[in-house]
């Protein structure tokens, strides 16, 4: 299918490191576009770095060292359900800055958050998730001494809490870009390096489920790229509009599909009927039948992997829990590469 | 399988040999000429140069922070040209495919990277054992974390510290340590925003120079053959001169190594206030026998600067050319990514590139100066072939020279610097002392036993010509690259040491991991098994 196929897409692409390298190496030697299926929010973060820059920190500085922890908007406990045992209580270790007592604003949160444990004290600002991108400007344009227009917040909060930022020793913001357009959070990227005029400052954006950040970093050593990158040509070129995987096969301009979930069974959301190879969890519910479908072990549970580990914000390598005699991304995509046609060499 | 370079003319300077000679190999290494026996394969270097694979100490090539540099500039590079079907991914630009084989042109075959964040080194192993051709190592970057801030603050123990360093050396599989601005990146996390080699860091109350010091000794007594890797305090900044002297005098007869002096190689003199310094440090290192150091040199155009000094990065963050740039608090060092451009009409870039190439040049022992560019933060790597024509021909630096702005030429010494370098000498700062530099002993030289990485280069008088593209070069005596061109992925290993530690610091990391970060400490580990290519790693012995 894929030797045959004029357009083909690599789609899904919730592999571990393993995986992930091998189906970047089989879209090269077919051809194919790699896109993840969480690169909406994934690729949200990328543009406005590679647009605006960003200072950034690890979730382990955010537990260990912030003294203010700012949250943005809705979702984030959604997005990383150990955020509030790792980021809101506090260990209690000898550290600098440690005995500054650790306050948590949360703009916006969109409903209620005083499902956090431990006690903590978190002080709302804002609730309508609407009014964010509004109260993101105008407070970074007060940190900045700048006049600002009515906001859903009065003058004086929102001037409280500018001064609250400003006098944070070293607070970290932290969003979700599952919940955010690129714009509010450039503009918060913005604040923050801002406040390092003075202090310090600094954020933690919350991963896209399905190893989306483990993908994008083999993506960018292997091809210089993030997903959403195509080798038709024969040689990488990255373009969010013309490699995403949806489009391409709504468009039709995708014959095949080469579809990827080993951590959940999630099944493409495209409508359109494409011929699709499938390499998923048990009991995937798919729209159409995939002409191959390959049951594939979980990373980290049925097999050892190498993933990104939201809690330290690096690639770790994960021992099986429960170790079993199961396919794995990267042996299936080899075992197809050894089966093309095309000649060339196997760079996994 | 018996293999014959025939009649090149062998530069081979940790040997002492520098004429006309065969070289045999067989399973991998050099041997001696086998008497009656035919080669199985013969290829003739009559009129080319044969000389060891050459090695590189300091190149950022791999990392999480080299990765946020692609993905922050997706416009300085383009993937381009027809698919290769035998090298798959050479032709995306910058990425480690194309990397391996970018330095196997030229007749490299081992490359340092030498700044990985430990509880980063899972992700930079990956990366570097998807560069192929090539052997790599790493150097873990300790001197800003909070377990040795913490053991110095509590006055611990040399032995304490010795383990704590061997088993950081183990688990990430690093050759060596390197420290990057020693508490600078701690302090910053404080507020600090200027770190000298006298101020202390923060709640620590200790200073940069004690942890240069106390990292030198461990790495000194726990017999890793290369020395603690420094990258100085102020890096790039007017005066910078006086912190790259006061770290060579803190050497006090132990082995010590920093790293692109280029860019601490300025005094504060002229209209300008910004000159060069390079002929003090020269004559500084020249006179300390037990330091070594590398160039860093500037070569002009557009490049991004990728540093775990995130103080000096955020600094310099208002010079990013495009206006961009990330700033990244880690665990330790933490790291900055700020693109620039070195621009020949530009006096401050014309100085330092007249200070880089004062430092070859004045420095007079080739086996303690090192061949870098501090890729890409000088210039990228592929530029060297143009810096060594500039070493070996002083018209073409007259010419170069001729470019410049007068006033900034004129705050150098480069004009009247006449020496040359010869071919023995590019061969002795790129093989034979990184080798030892390295504790590699089977490499940077053509003797018996020795790992056959070899380059052979066609004689031309045009030098850059014939770095650019070796004739022919061997890799563990297989036959890679022809005119240039890598013909086929072969894939190289880490070269990692481990000088031993008390069991008892494994116990202690779980416990600092499990009080701090509610982890095990086995989020630092790099299985062997991870690495997905088989036999990734190396064992280089310690040990004096």
């Amino acid at each position: 299918m894929l030797a045959a196929s004029r357009v083909p897409v690599v789609a899904g692409m919730g592999a571990d490191i393993a995986g992930a390298r091998a189906a970047i190496a089989l879209a090269e030697r077919t051809g194919a576009a790699v896109d993840h299926m969480n690169s909406d929010a994934l690729l949200r973060d990328v543009e406005v770095m590679r647009t605006a820059g960003m200072m950034l920190t690890t979730p382990n500085e955010a537990r260990l060292r912030a003294d203010l922890l700012l949250l943005i908007g809705p979702g984030l406990v959604e997005a990383w359900h150990e955020l509030p045992e790792r980021l809101v209580v506090r260990p209690s270790v000898a550290q600098a800055d440690a005995k500054a007592t650790r306050r948590i604003l949360w703009l916006c949160p969109g409903g209620d958050p005083t499902k956090l444990p431990g006690g903590a004290k978190v002080q709302v600002v804002g609730r309508n998730r609407r009014d964010l991108p509004v109260l993101l400007a105008a407070l970074r344009a007060r940190i900045a001494g700048r006049p600002v227009g009515k906001t859903a917040l009065s003058a004086k909060a929102l001037d409280a809490l500018a001064a609250d930022l400003r006098a944070a020793r070293f607070g970290v913001a932290v969003w979700s870009a599952a919940e955010l357009d690129t714009l509010p959070i450039e503009m918060l990227c913005g604040l923050v390096a801002d406040l390092n005029a003075t202090t310090r400052f600094s954020g933690f954006a919350l991963a896209a489920p399905d190893n989306a950040l483990g993908v994008l970093q083999a993506c960018g050593w292997m091809t210089g790229f993030p997903v959403r990158t195509g080798f038709g040509r024969g040689f990488p070129e990255h373009d969010t509009w013309r490699f995403e995987a949806a489009r391409l096969v709504e468009s039709g301009e995708a014959d095949c599909a080469l579809w990827i979930s080993a951590y959940r069974a999630v099944a493409p959301a495209w409508q359109r009927q494409v011929p699709m190879i499938a390499l998923t969890g048990e009991n995937a519910k798919f729209r159409q039948v995939p002409r191959v479908h390959i049951d594939i072990g979980r990373p980290g549970v049925d097999h050892d992997a190498v993933e990104y580990c939201p809690a330290t914000g690096t690639l770790v390598p994960v021992v099986a829990r429960n170790p079993g005699n199961v396919v794995t991304v990267a042996d299936a995509l080899a075992q197809i590469a050894s089966a093309l046609p095309s000649a060339g060499a196997w760079p996994c | 399988m018996l293999t014959r370079i025939k009649g090149g003319r062998v530069v081979d300077p940790a040997n002492g040999r520098d004429g006309v000679a065969d070289i045999w190999i067989r399973d991998g290494r050099i041997i001696e000429a086998p008497g009656d026996t035919r080669a199985d394969e013969t290829y003739d270097a009559a009129g080319k140069f044969v000389m060891a694979g050459a090695i590189d100490i300091h190149s950022h090539i791999a990392g999480t922070n080299v990765n946020t540099a692609r993905l922050l500039l997706p416009e300085l590079h383009h993937g381009a040209g027809a698919r290769h079907a035998q090298t798959p991914l050479s032709n995306a630009d910058w990425s480690t495919f194309q990397t391996g084989c970018l330095y196997a042109a030229m007749g490299f075959t081992t490359v340092v990277e030498p700044a990985v964040a430990p509880n980063d080194a899972m992700h930079a192993h990956l990366e570097l054992a998807d560069i192929p051709i090539i052997d790599k190592a790493t150097l873990s970057v300790l001197g800003n974390d909070d377990y040795l801030l913490g053991l110095l603050r509590a006055d611990a123990s040399a032995s304490h510290v010795r383990d704590y360093v061997a088993w950081t050396l183990a688990t990430s599989r690093a050759l060596g340590i390197k420290v990057i601005n020693a508490g600078g990146a701690a302090a910053f996390k404080c507020n600090v925003r200027e770190f000298s080699f006298d101020d202390v860091v923060p709640f620590y109350g200790v200073s940069s120079r004690t942890i240069v010091k106390t990292l030198q000794r461990a790495v000194h007594e726990l017999g890793v053959p290369h020395p603690l890797h420094v990258h100085c305090n102020n890096l790039g900044v007017a005066g910078s001169a006086e912190t790259a002297l006061a770290t060579i005098a803190a050497a006090e007869g132990l082995p010590l190594h920093l790293a692109h002096l280029q860019f601490y190689g300025y005094g504060k003199e002229g209209e300008r206030g910004f000159s060069s310094a390079a002929a003090r440090l020269a004559e500084a290192v020249n006179g300390t026998k037990s330091v070594t150091v590398d160039v860093g040199q500037v070569m002009f155009g557009q490049t991004v600067t990728i540093s775990s000094d995130v103080l000096r990065q955020f600094n310099a963050r208002n010079q990013a050319s495009p206006k961009k740039w990330v700033i990244f608090d880690g665990d330790a060092n933490g790291g900055g990514i700020v693109p620039y451009n070195y621009r020949a009409t530009d006096f401050y870039n014309a100085v330092q590139w007249c200070v880089g190439l004062e430092l070859f040049l004045l420095i007079d022992d080739p086996a303690r100066v090192f061949f870098t560019t501090d890729h890409p933060n000088g210039a990228p790597f592929t530029t060297y072939p143009d810096i060594f024509a500039l070493l070996m021909d002083r018209d073409l630096r007259a010419q170069w020279i001729a470019t410049l702005p007068p006033a900034a030429v004129a705050m150098t010494t480069l004009a009247s610097i006449t020496r040359e370098y010869s071919l023995h000498e590019i061969a002795t700062m790129t093989r034979a002392a990184p080798a030892r530099l390295l504790g590699l002993r089977d490499r940077g030289h053509l003797g018996a036993g020795a790992v056959a990485d070899i380059a052979v280069y066609a004689d031309d008088a045009d030098r850059a010509k014939m770095f650019r593209a070796a004739s022919l070069v061997f890799k563990d005596g297989e036959l890679v690259v022809r005119d240039g061109e890598v013909m086929h992925y072969r894939w190289g290993r880490a070269l990692a040491v481990a000088p031993g530690h008390d069991r008892a610091i494994e116990r202690r990391m779980q416990e600092y991991y499990s009080d701090r970060y509610g982890l095990p400490a086995d989020v630092m580990a790099v299985p062997a098994t991870a690495i997905g290519r088989p036999e990734p790693f190396e064992a280089v012995p310690c040990g004096r």
